[in-house]
């Protein structure tokens, strides 16, 4: 698991540009299912199980991560930017970026020694932020980048007793999981859907839904864990250690109550989502169609949508065990 | 070693507090071009040349940082920067925390949901650091442990570099082909090199080593601001435009206008950077030692200056090793 991690997370692959990851992820699961790409990009996938269940049950996990995309160059060379999903200024300034997996970057700002009073301590306006790659003038910027290419945060993979801290684990966890399980004999038939765009609103996964139209579905991805220094306990939405994240509500979907206490009560190592905050595939999954009822199992990350975002192997490791119990469980209690 | 391949080693290796990293490379470079010495604080090398007149070139070989002033029981550090650092580049920043050994942590970001408005950057003190240990934290970190940036150097176009501590490992990385370039010429005078700690703090290693050298003339090798979208032209200087020579009060005005003829006579690229008073480098306190030294200042131009993304170009150290060799072998100010 953790040179597969080590893998998906190393590829770049914001969203509208996952190519890489889905090279990849095809070249994990090619031999152990059948699989198809659709128009945006998602990789759909029917795994063969033992038996064959009554209700046809999807799996999502989503290819695209977070990053840069490049709006303009301007004529000494240095290249404007917007955000490619939800990417907090605090995490931009001063970072290293990686332009077409190729061209090293800097996020470049006024040195601290020249700024004063409020604006030392207050954020630049994101859109005053800029991308220096060292080129002399536009022509020569223009020899590397074009409006349209990508940016992603530069990381290291770096493995810390249970913790990994790098970029994009959201929601490389989720491909991880998703490729062990494909790769192991399943017990039931189901589908599953390596999704594209769903940091720019859950795009691919809405399209897949409707191809696979599945009746029931299960969304695995990272979600934030605040169980940091200075956050009371009621604001730390759920905690390293303790295993998969389970949602009642999030922004975008009121979870199937009978799921969700399956999914608890499975003996598996699980806790609670204690919030109604952020969103994921669900959102779109639950609605396809004349409607799926669906769960989500999330990975705690800390400092998500940042290139220093930390996940914990023993998390991992429970939503993927409790993935596998409860697409048996669908199957064979018929949910 | 080329310049290059010695700077990118030197920003790698860390150089804060009693972290030594850094010295140590300097130093097994030095002592093959000069009789080196480790004198306190400092590296010194030595070339003896003839007569009694004594010229100092020096740079500052520490780095900005941070040390630990509390761990708590999750294993969440707090932590009093060491030298001047940007608050707001801080969330998810990857450091080296250099505990009874060595081992990553992160400094946290605000989690979405809980960001409010705008967040102020005013107090170092709300800015944890993870240090991923949680509950064994205290088994490797004490206080008073240093933590640096962790950050790899890499090239980048037009012979540019970026990474952590080039503020002022640039400057150390010319006075060691300085040294290099000298070692074994017929000098008219001694030359001392003085590779110091602490001027992040306060300019502390050059005040001892300025009063050991017992020097007449002094030259300081540090960095200044480049040139950047954000930032007015008449506050910096121009990346791959040459080393600048400072002009200002506390510096020898005769040493200043030497250094910019010898440059223009010898074709060296060079701006020039003029200041009102006080330099904010090691010469302000050199110039003050003892008796008085005359003390002149070369800055190499450096963008993003104290964090890890600090770039300088290649082509600008080596102008000013060119400009301190014609400099030295022209016979300074003797």
């Amino acid at each position: 698991m953790i040179e597969l991690l080590r893998q998906l997370c190393t590829l770049d692959g914001t969203s509208g540009d996952e190519g890489a990851v889905r090279k990849f992820v095809i070249s994990q699961i090619k031999d152990c299912c059948e699989y198809r790409i659709d128009n945006l990009g998602n990789i759909i996938a029917f795994k063969k199980g033992k038996k064959t269940p009554s209700k046809k049950t999807l799996i999502d996990a989503h290819l695209d991560e977070v990053g840069l995309i490049i709006t303009s160059i301007d004529q000494n060379g240095f290249l404007r930017f917007k955000t490619v999903g939800g990417v907090d200024t605090a995490a931009l300034l001063f970072h290293r970026v990686l332009i077409n997996g190729k061209t090293v970057g800097v996020i470049g700002g006024k040195p601290i020694h020249l700024t004063g009073g409020d604006e030392r301590k207050k954020l630049p306006n994101a859109d005053n932020l800029y991308i220096d790659i060292g080129a002399k003038d536009d022509t020569q910027a223009r020899t590397l980048v074009r409006e349209g290419d990508r940016a992603v945060m530069c990381s290291d993979f770096t493995v810390i007793g249970n913790k990994i801290l790098t970029k994009a684990l959201d929601d490389r966890v989720g491909c991880a999981i998703l490729i062990k399980l494909l790769q192991k004999q399943a017990e039931y038939d189901f589908y599953a859907s390596f999704s594209t765009g769903e940091e720019i609103g859950l795009r691919g996964a809405r399209v897949a839904a409707y191809s696979v139209d599945p009746d029931a579905a299960i969304v695995i991805d990272g979600t934030t864990a605040a169980d940091i220094a200075g956050v009371a306990n009621e604001n730390q939405v759920c905690r390293q250690g303790l295993g998969a994240v389970v949602s009642f509500m999030d922004g975008a979907t009121a979870y199937d109550r009978e799921y969700y206490n399956a999914a608890l009560s499975s003996g598996i190592s699980s806790q609670s989502k204690c919030a109604v905050a952020g969103g994921n595939n669900a959102g779109a999954i639950h609605l396809s169609r004349g409607g799926v009822r669906t769960l989500a199992l999330s990975v705690p990350c800390r400092y998500i949508h940042t290139a220093g975002s930390v996940a914990d192997f023993r998390d991992i490791d429970a939503v993927y065990k409790l993935c596998e119990y409860m697409i048996n469980k669908i199957a064979s209690d018929r949910l | 070693m080329n310049i290059k391949d010695n700077l990118l080693s030197l920003s790698n290796a860390v150089g804060l507090g009693n972290i030594y990293h850094a010295a140590n490379i300097a130093f097994d470079i030095i002592s093959k071009y000069t009789t080196a010495t480790k004198n306190g604080l400092n590296i010194i090398g030595r070339l003896e040349g003839m007569g009694d007149y004594t010229l100092l070139l020096e740079a500052h070989i520490d780095e900005v940082g941070f040390i630990v002033t509390d761990i708590d029981s999750d294993g969440f550090l707090t932590v009093k920067n060491c030298g001047g650092i940007d608050l707001r580049a801080l969330p998810a920043r990857v450091v080296t925390i250099h505990g009874k050994r060595e081992v990553t942590g992160v400094f946290c970001a605000t989690p979405p949901h809980l960001a409010k408005g705008e967040q102020k950057y005013d107090d170092i003190s709300t800015l944890k650091i993870d240090s991923l240990l949680g509950d064994t934290a205290r088994d490797i970190i004490s206080v008073g442990d240093f933590v640096s940036f962790k950050q790899e150097a890499v090239p980048m176009l037009n012979n540019q570099v970026t990474g952590k501590s080039l503020d002022n490992r640039a400057g150390v990385a010319c006075l060691l082909e300085t040294a290099k370039r000298l070692s074994g010429k017929e000098l008219p005078f001694n030359v001392v090199f003085a590779l110091t700690n602490e001027e992040e703090l306060g300019h502390r290693g050059a005040k001892t080593a300025a009063f050991s050298a017992c020097t007449d003339e002094a030259l300081v090798l540090d960095v200044s601001f480049a040139d950047g979208p954000d930032i007015a032209a008449k506050d910096c200087g121009r990346l791959s435009g040459g080393g600048m020579i400072g002009i200002s009060p506390v510096l020898d005005k005769e040493l200043s206008n030497k250094l910019a003829d010898i440059a223009k006579e010898n074709n060296i690229p060079y701006q020039l950077e003029v200041m009102g008073g006080a330099t904010g480098t090691n010469s302000d306190v050199i110039s003050i030692s003892k008796s008085g030294v005359k003390t002149g200042l070369i800055s190499i131009p450096l963008r993003n200056m104290h964090t890890d993304v600090e770039t300088v170009c290649i082509d600008d150290l080596i102008s000013v090793c060119d400009l301190l060799e014609q400099y030295v072998l022209g016979g300074a100010l003797l």
